[in-house]
């Protein structure tokens, strides 16, 4: 795994251990180490990061095949933060930025900036394996941790979705990856 | 008294054309099968129930009550429905058994029976 992802992975992670911390003193509070406002922040956070690389690859790419990918990736993941805000709202949360978001976020600079030296096919596989890795990390998080910590019926089915959504874009990813190889 | 006989005989016509006209119009809909509407949702990245007594003629309603962008494509490329979110698209049913999947989302599949 390289070190962008790695950090990713790690900050998911950091979810899943509050998770783990979150269901020890179940018999002292049942209140989740990570909250709502936290799993909106992550979640917002995570797709924005997909939807930044996105960007970049049809900048860079003209592989059509990568294109139409990241095409479909900016327009899947900004519906799921349209229905992520217009929840938030509805529910009056204000998402709230924690360590897991800022780690996420770090992560993802560093892949852009390293992603941003390539060109050509090393570019295009070097983003379709990204894409391959980030969603396989952020789909075991959706499921091992946000979607089971989830309070609300309305942002658990939203992850639901997403989870299911993002399954999808990682299997286009690994088609599109053995293309690529 | 002419005028008289022109108007019965105007009304004499015209009363004896309208119930033919009216059963003229109905009697195609009385024999030919009606050409009923079925309607598949597709929602949170499946598709919903495929209706099952679907006949070549009628209509296949896909509605998309997904917030994200999906297709109905047939494999034989018989049709590619392209549904926005919230979208419902008519469509006329063909005869024989279709699979189909989401272009975007190829996870997503179903087989459509058309008799």
């Amino acid at each position: 795994m390289n070190k962008p992802l790695f950090a990713i992975a790690v900050a998911l992670g950091i979810a899943s251990v509050a998770a783990v911390h979150a269901q020890a003193p179940a018999a002292v509070s049942r209140a989740p180490a990570i909250n709502d406002a936290q799993i909106a922040n992550i979640v917002y956070t995570a797709d924005q990061i997909d939807i930044t690389a996105a960007k970049q690859a049809l900048k860079k790419s003209r592989n059509e095949d990568v294109r139409a990918f990241a095409k479909e990736m900016v327009r899947d993941h900004a519906a799921v933060n349209a229905q992520a805000l217009t929840l938030v709202k509805k529910l009056d949360v204000t998402p709230e930025n924690n360590p897991t978001s800022e780690s996420l976020s770090k992560g993802a600079a560093a892949e852009l900036k390293k992603l941003a030296v390539l060109k050509g096919a090393a570019y295009d596989k070097a983003y379709v394996d990204n894409e391959v890795a980030y969603h396989k990390t952020v789909n075991a998080a959706l499921s091992g941790t946000l979607i089971p910590a989830a309070q609300n019926a309305q942002l658990k089915s939203l992850l639901e979705t997403g989870l299911k959504l993002f399954q999808e874009h990682q299997m286009h990813a690994e088609h599109l990856a053995r293309q690529l190889h | 008294m002419l005028r008289t006989m022109i108007l019965i005989a105007s009304l004499a016509l015209a009363g004896g054309s309208l119930p033919v006209n009216a059963a003229t119009k109905a009697a195609p809909h009385a024999t030919a099968p009606a050409h009923v509407v079925h309607a598949i949702v597709i929602d949170k990245m499946q598709y919903g129930p495929i209706p099952t007594d679907v006949h070549a003629g009628d209509i296949i309603e896909w509605v998309n009550h997904d917030i994200f962008e999906h297709s109905a494509t047939a494999r034989d490329g018989r049709f590619d429905v392209d549904l926005k979110p919230g979208a419902t698209v008519r469509m006329t049913a063909v005869a024989g058994t279709t699979a189909f999947f989401c272009k975007f989302h190829p996870g997503m599949t179903g087989t459509l029976v058309v008799k």
